[in-house]
């Protein structure tokens, strides 16, 4: 055993010097930063942060290193987040609707306001989607139908309690309809339902539409003005109906990261943002930009917060 | 419990096992009785329903027709055994506090130790820790370097 | 004349092929340490690609991704534990070969079974692309519910002892598959207000502990050798591998043509590929009684349909724009930060990309045989002769840093050996592990299937339509009931009728 007991040192000697230097706020970033995905890869959260990875080396001299720890839908590693060291080293993906309404519903082991967000970056819209083949030409002819046969719309979309469950929900109040949600595992689940001619439309993201253009149309999108990539879809605010959602996506960091470096982790992130070519990119996969910083962060999510629980309850998702 | 094949007489085991598996079937359906969207407990109550008939099934054939010819023999050493899940399961719960390497390190040599038939001559106590000590290194380094993986550290020495 | 047959000089620039060399073989050692899988090993390689010309990124992750997938086999055979999900059905029967001896020949077998396996999917990318990603399409909930079912027949194979057995861990496998929040209606299921639980349990980490950790419990117990061994070395055994091969040609065509439709399923992917060859290859061999006990052809249905997974899985990827299997998702997700456009039009317009890949990817599949009967040789005679004080922490040690390794959670672990102790205990008393891990793996696809197709099925007041009136879902009903009864009408038609009787022998 006098082996292992030497062993065993020297081990822990070679782990020690390792760790013994401490992280310099001036210098930061000066080694590879660790941005966790709290989805399996391949994604929308996954190409999102693989596109700021493109763009991060060139402007901070440094790695961004993407890794995963999916499951419970978003909630382990959210619920993770304030075990890491804040360091400024690790930044984590964050999604709304998801941190708002998975605490109303359940214990998931994290509360909203335990995550400390520096920066939302953008969001991809609600819309709602049909194939190109599809009867329906205008959300009005869907409307139609759907007041002609109460339940027979049916709409595939990524899950319950996302954003595309609550638009369903509201617009279905807001037109006087009655549709059927068919809730898939993924975005990309619920797209090849629609493409497949499974269900009669999906509710789905601009995203959609931008990635499957040959394939699909979309009836309207739910932003307060029309996205650049599709001038000539309308949004549902033109069309007469107060819906403007999605989903929407930032980045946080442990509790015990200190103010100045959240502050210079928000413009970090800001900086990347505003390059135009990264905006040009993200545009074109049918996101919307979206620049809410740090100093921002508290009235943003306050506003959203409580829109959430408002939707939330009324659509019978939480009580 | 060295429980060679035993004569065609009544599956007890099986018999118990499959009452556990009743006991589990329907803590599970208590569980769902607080869900409230159908898309939830449908699929799960089909699952239980099945799982405690084959269950009751089991236990009525055993108890009918007798059974369990089909026990595996379990001879061997039961110390290592246990010493083997305890290394790894001791070793897991360690790692957060310790490190991985560490904890990896400790516990491939407490199943060294258990894994040894052979007498330890001198070469082998030298040689064999050793090349422990190269795999884990080696692996500790394949995943956290090239393969990114962020192995805990431990939060003792932080 | 191959289509985009111009583009195959462009593949095989030196740089090209080395990259397919070098992506095979990390692909192969990837795949066959359990934990590590085809995805994670694309995933890391994805900054690595925004500074490679496309095609070139794409044959690295292609070829990778083959390999992994092929590895797989290795540690499925001599450690009865699947490297990755694709090979759970190689475990069926090439462990029992490598326990008896013949391990060198499972695998030898098994990489024949995956070159054959891997052409065969590329080429149907290569050659058949746009007609064939309709099957995606053609297949809903519906369909896949009862794909998953017909996957769960094969427990009626697989319960060694009894059938009731077998059908009770079937039943358990599928309850802990909804432990967790739920990925359709977000509901916290079955935790019991545990929070390790919420994340549900990891399927990997659960295949290492129930196959894994019992081989360990009872390697530990005894002094006796992990494997039977000859004397003397007896080189690949390619000859006999060969000659195997040859008399299942049929087999091995028709688990690839399986293994490359349902790759083109979203969301089946290797390990129900897989599932379903095997299934079809015991109903339809002279020899049933002989799968799961050691019959090479059990070991190459498996491997021949994973790796036709590969081109399968990327004929959607491709044409439509939606991922076959997880790795695809990985890389087509690189693609599009690259701004490569997937769609019907990617083969006209961006052609010299497309091309240079399948070729690159047919490339890599033929340099696996190579790549991989050197590589398993060598993991055949490490894991025969390594000394047991040296293989089973080695292997337990692995296990750990394996299914920490796939969500980087340390509770991923304590349930991999929690769930093997489980296992082995089970298996004292004739409860196989194999019905648990189908029940499983199949689980999640099942009921999702199901809650979908009874969702649209009562909004258009038509259930039983929908359940037993759609052509493909009634295909894969009558190929489950074939597969359950047919063993016992072939055992009873002959006993009855003497004509059949004398007409087979004259084969």
């Amino acid at each position: 055993m006098r082996a292992f007991a030497s062993l065993a040192g020297v081990a822990l000697a070679a782990l020690s010097l390792g760790l013994a230097a401490p992280a310099a706020a001036q210098s930061y970033p000066d080694k590879p930063v660790n941005y966790i995905i709290p989805f399996g890869p391949g994604g929308e959260s996954d190409i999102t942060a693989r596109h700021q990875q493109a763009f991060y080396p060139d402007m901070f001299g440094q790695d961004l290193v993407i890794e995963y720890k999916p499951g419970g839908g978003g909630a382990v590693g959210w619920s993770q987040l304030n075990d890491y060291k804040g360091d400024g080293y690790t930044w984590m993906g964050v999604n709304l609707p998801h941190i708002v309404v998975q605490p109303m519903q359940k214990d998931v082991g994290f509360k909203t306001d335990d995550l400390t967000i520096v920066y939302m970056f953008h969001y991809t819209p609600d819309a709602i989607v049909v194939h190109k083949d599809s009867e329906f030409q205008t959300l009005q002819d869907l409307v139609d139908y759907a007041k002609a046969n109460p339940g027979r719309v049916t709409l595939s979309g990524s899950g319950k309690a996302t954003s595309n469950h609550i638009a369903q929900v509201l617009f279905d109040g807001m037109a006087g309809i009655k549709t059927t949600y068919v809730p898939f595992k993924g975005t990309g689940a619920a797209v090849t339902a629609l493409l497949g001619k499974q269900v009669a439309a999906e509710w789905g993201y601009t995203s959609v539409g931008a990635s499957h253009r040959d394939q699909v149309r979309m009836l309207a999108v739910a932003m307060d003005e029309r996205h650049p990539l599709f001038p000539d879809v309308p949004t549902f605010k033109e069309l007469g109906f107060e819906l403007a959602s999605g989903a929407y996506r930032g980045i946080a960091v442990p509790k015990s990261t200190p103010e100045e470096l959240r502050q210079q982790i928000s413009d970090m992130i800001g900086q990347i943002n505003h390059d135009p070519e990264f905006r040009k990119r993200l545009e074109n996969d049918g996101m919307a930009m979206l620049d809410v910083g740090y100093a921002e962060m508290g009235a943003f999510m306050a506003k959203m917060t409580e829109t959430y629980h408002g939707v939330a309850k009324e659509a019978g998702i939480a009580e | 419990m060295t429980s060679e094949r035993r004569a065609a007489g009544r599956d007890l085991p099986g018999s118990l096992i499959a009452a556990a598996f009743i006991l589990i079937g329907a803590l599970c359906w208590w569980d769902t009785t607080d869900m409230s969207d159908p898309d939830s407990y449908v699929f799960p109550r089909m699952v239980i329903v099945l799982m405690i008939a084959f269950s009751l099934l089991l236990i009525l054939r055993n108890l009918l027709l007798g059974g369990g010819r089909h026990h595996l023999s379990t001879a061997g050493s039961w110390p290592r055994r246990v010493g083997l899940v305890a290394a790894m399961l001791l070793g897991a719960l360690a790692m957060p506090l310790v490190g991985f390497l560490p904890s990896g390190i400790a516990v491939f040599l407490a199943i060294m130790l258990l894994a040894m038939y052979d007498p330890w001559t001198g070469f082998r106590r030298v040689v064999f820790p050793l090349v422990g000590f190269a795999i884990v290194v080696g692996f500790f380094v394949l995943f956290s370097e090239v393969l990114r993986v962020p192995l805990p550290l431990g939060s003792l020495f932080e | 004349m191959l289509p985009g047959i111009e583009y195959f000089a462009a593949a095989l620039t030196p740089f090209n092929v080395a990259l397919a060399l070098g992506g095979v073989a990390a692909g192969t050692v990837v795949g066959s340490l359990p934990g590590l899988t085809a995805t994670m090993a694309v995933a890391v390689l994805v900054p690595l690609t925004f500074a490679m010309a496309p095609a070139s990124a794409l044959i690295l992750m292609g070829a990778i991704y083959t390999g992994a997938i092929y590895g797989g086999a290795y540690a499925a055979i001599l450690l009865n534990t699947p490297g990755t999900p694709s090979a759970i059905g190689t475990t069926f029967d090439g462990y029992p070969m490598a326990k008896r001896g013949d391990g060198d020949l499972a695998i030898s077998a098994a990489s024949l079974a995956s070159v054959v396996g891997g052409l065969v999917g590329a080429l149907a990318l290569l050659l058949l692309a746009p007609p064939l990603a309709e099957v995606a399409l053609a297949f809903g909930p519906m369909e896949y519910f009862w794909l998953a079912i017909f996957g769960l027949s094969l427990i009626a194979a697989l319960s060694e002892a009894s059938l009731l057995k077998g059908l009770i861990g079937g039943c358990f496998g599928l309850l802990l598959s909804t432990i967790g929040v739920a990925e359709i209606s977000s509901d916290v299921r079955f935790t019991f207000g545990s929070r390790t639980l919420l994340g549900g349990i990891e399927i990997v980490s659960a295949l290492i502990g129930l196959y894994c950790i019992p081989v360990l419990i009872d390697m530990v117990a005894t002094p006796d050798r992990h494997l039977q061994v000859e004397a003397k070395p007896r080189g690949f055994r390619l000859r006999e591998a060969l000659t195997i091969s040859w008399r299942g040609k049929i087999n091995l065509l028709r688990s690839s043509i399986i293994g490359t439709l349902v790759g083109i399923l979203p969301g089946a992917g290797g390990s129900i590929a897989g599932l379903v060859a095997y299934s079809e290859a015991r109903r339809s061999s002279k020899h049933p009684e002989r799968y799961g006990k050691g019959e090479p052809d059990g070991v190459q249905a498996t491997e021949s349909a994973n790796n036709a997974t590969v081109g399968g899985g990327f004929i959607p990827t491709l044409v439509l724009g939606i991922p076959g299997t997880p790795p695809d998702a990985v890389i087509l997700g690189a693609l599009l930060v690259q701004g490569v456009r997937t769609g019907p039009n990617l083969f006209t317009e961006q052609g010299s990309i497309v091309y240079t890949f399948i070729y690159g990817l047919l490339l890599a599949t033929v340099l696996m045989l190579p790549v991989g009967l050197v590589i398993g040789r060598y993991a055949y005679r490490s894991i025969v002769t390594v000394p047991k004080a040296m293989l089973v922490p080695t292997v337990g040690f692995m296990t750990m840093i394996g299914s920490y390794a796939i969500r980087n959670n340390i509770s991923d672990v304590v349930v991999m050996i929690v769930l093997g102790v489980f296992g082995w205990g089970l298996g004292r008393f004739g409860f196989a592990v194999s019905p648990i891990v189908l029940g499983l793996i199949l689980g999640a696809i099942a009921e999702q299937g199901f809650v979908q197709a009874w969702t649209i099925g009562s909004a258009m007041d038509d259930l039983p339509g929908m359940f037993f009136g759609r052509p493909i879902s009634l295909g894969i009903v009558a190929l489950t009931l074939l597969s359950l009864f047919y063993p016992l009408l072939r055992a009873r038609l002959p006993a009855r009728r003497g004509v059949v009787r004398e007409a087979s022998y004259d084969e």
